[in-house]
């Protein structure tokens, strides 16, 4: 017994308001989107006749498609350096911590500024980019470089190294969330039953936190694929990723062409969501 | 002796991190206190508050002050509306009405997607209703979903880790459920629900992908921010980024301590 009676109509009646709202706020859109990219013509109009031109225009221009081939480069470069930062601070601060109160500092300082503003964090690369920043001015005062590299920003290595910054923790939080939940006994039974400490993390630690790892990577390409502020703080005008093209076509009037590139990304990504789901039951992980 | 080694390792690289992570923040703030003459990077050329003045009496070509006005208050309206929607939609769930996954996927939805084809979408759907796209309008739907999940999956956690037994104990002593609700669970989830409006708040404050398409021209403060940035990078831009970042870490302190307070009664509870 609970305050609200199961399947009672007033549960279904207040579900109602944050249901309408999402469909209308994302649903609803989502499939605006699809359908414009159908839209042949010039005016904007729904009477608009349904034709496939947009995506063979698309489709048959060269550079678009190595963008798509850069972006998803670009997107599991990340995927792979995040994942693996990310899976030793969690595999750190849950496993070798043993103080309290230090762990939760660390946690802390890993966590707090996930919660400030990302454009601020992007541009806060900037200043230790450029061939005057502060990473060249480092470098020269080492004595490793006599020159000023221009590798950093308004390149790809910039933009990378911004959003590992900014993108680890979502990599990995999942797995600290797993790892805790692991029982030391477990490990300790694996011990006392002369599993080398190799064989304890791969055969039974690992998969355990499976779950976490995929949740960790599809919440990082998602952010990837669609981030295409840090792309265009640290990249400039030089370097555009699928996202950017978004803002392009928008801003170029060419609402058509948007609405394939956005629909090629939601298609991307939706591809990307199902992969993971087969590797492991999302659901699993409120359980 | 070998996971010594490897504990040493690892934590090494963490530290090495934390110091990644928070490097540029500290730049930045420091490079905002930079002289009349300093630059966008070292050296700083003395220290000064100039920048934080200049910021302050800004000409109408980038005054900060109207976005972040507007801002504050769609920040305010995103969290007020979040916190009521999340706090239903949660005790819908706890109702398992039919198509409770269903619905609980669709909120999922909303943290999903990426923001730059949601407010994308939100333009087109203007656009064919014949709305202009505003701050207060298009650009509040949009935030709102974006904040709005959030909120319901921090209520779903909070009454996860609620008693049921305490609602019992009020029904069984003849509290209708309303009653009930407003006395007893109300009052216990509170700090959970301050955390949660905190976290609306802030969520929607620094939002920018779902803005950029359905905000019209009054700018919100991230937009300003990211159209100075297109302009010219200014040492004013480091000033408004160290004022926003000091804000947000208020806000997270005041949403720790509402989740110590909410630990706390519920281990009395």
């Amino acid at each position: 017994m609970s305050t609200i009676r199961i399947r009672s109509p007033a549960a279904y009646w207040l579900a109602v308001p944050a249901a309408l709202w999402m469909l209308c706020a994302v649903v609803v859109p989502a499939l605006l989107i699809l359908w414009v990219s159908f839209w042949g013509g010039r005016q904007f109009s729904a009477a608009s006749p349904l034709v496939l031109d947009n995506y063979t225009r698309f489709f048959g221009n060269q550079t678009y498609m190595n963008l798509i081939v850069q972006t998803l480069i670009h997107t599991a470069t990340l995927m792979a350096i995040c994942g693996v930062l990310g899976y030793c601070i969690a595999y750190f601060l849950v496993v070798k911590v043993r103080n309290a109160k230090l762990r939760t500092a660390l946690f802390l300082a890993f966590i707090i500024p996930f919660w400030t503003s990302a454009l601020i964090r992007a541009i806060a690369w900037v200043p230790f980019l450029g061939t005057n920043g502060v990473i060249n001015n480092a470098l020269m005062g080492l004595g490793l470089i006599d020159r000023p590299v221009e590798v950093f920003l308004y390149s790809r290595t910039g933009i990378s190294m911004a959003q590992v910054s900014l993108y680890t923790l979502m990599a990995s939080g999942p797995v600290v969330y797993m790892l805790a939940q692991i029982p030391p006994a477990l490990r300790e039974a694996a011990m006392t039953l002369k599993a080398p400490p190799g064989v304890v993390f791969w055969r039974i630690i690992f998969p355990l936190t499976l779950p976490g790892v995929v949740i960790g990577q599809v919440l990082v390409f998602l952010n990837v694929m669609a981030d295409f502020a840090t792309v265009a703080t640290i990249g400039g005008n030089k370097i555009a990723l699928l996202a950017n093209l978004i803002l392009n076509f928008y801003e170029g009037a060419q609402i058509r062409a948007a609405a394939v590139v956005s629909v090629i990304l939601m298609a991307c990504m939706l591809i990307g969501v199902v992969a993971a789901m087969r590797v492991v039951d999302i659901r699993k992980l409120g359980a | 002796m070998r996971s010594r080694l490897t504990g040493w390792a690892l934590g090494t690289l963490t530290v090495g991190f934390l110091l990644y992570q928070w490097m540029p923040i500290a730049t930045l703030s420091l490079l905002s206190f930079s002289g009349p003459t300093g630059g966008t990077t070292f050296p700083m050329n003395g220290v000064s508050l100039h920048w934080y003045r200049e910021l302050w009496d800004a000409s109408i070509m980038n005054d900060f002050k109207p976005p972040l006005w507007r801002s504050f208050v769609l920040a305010l309206a995103c969290s007020a509306v979040t916190t009521v929607l999340a706090v239903t939609a949660a005790q819908a769930m706890r109702g398992k009405f039919r198509g409770h996954n269903a619905f609980f996927y669709l909120l999922l939805l909303g943290i999903m997607a990426p923001g730059l084809l949601v407010g994308f979408g939100v333009a087109l759907m203007a656009r064919m209703l014949g709305v202009e796209p505003s701050w207060n309008g298009t650009a509040f739907l949009v935030h709102v979903s974006w904040t709005l999940p959030f909120g319901f999956m921090a209520m779903l956690a909070i009454f996860n880790r609620f008693d049921a037994r305490i609602e019992e104990a009020a029904l069984t002593l003849g509290a209708t459920r309303w009653v009930a609700f407003q006395r007893i669970t109300f009052p216990i989830v509170l700090p959970g629900i301050i955390g949660a409006a905190l976290f609306g708040f802030s969520l929607s404050y620094d939002e920018f992908a779902r803005s950029m398409f359905t905000t019209g021209a009054d700018q919100t403060l991230p937009l300003a921010v990211l159209a100075q940035m297109d302009r010219q990078l200014t040492p004013e831009l480091y000033a408004i980024g160290t004022a926003t970042t000091v804000t947000s870490f208020f806000a997270i302190l005041a949403c720790i301590g509402s989740l110590a307070l909410i630990r706390r009664s519920m281990r009395r509870g």
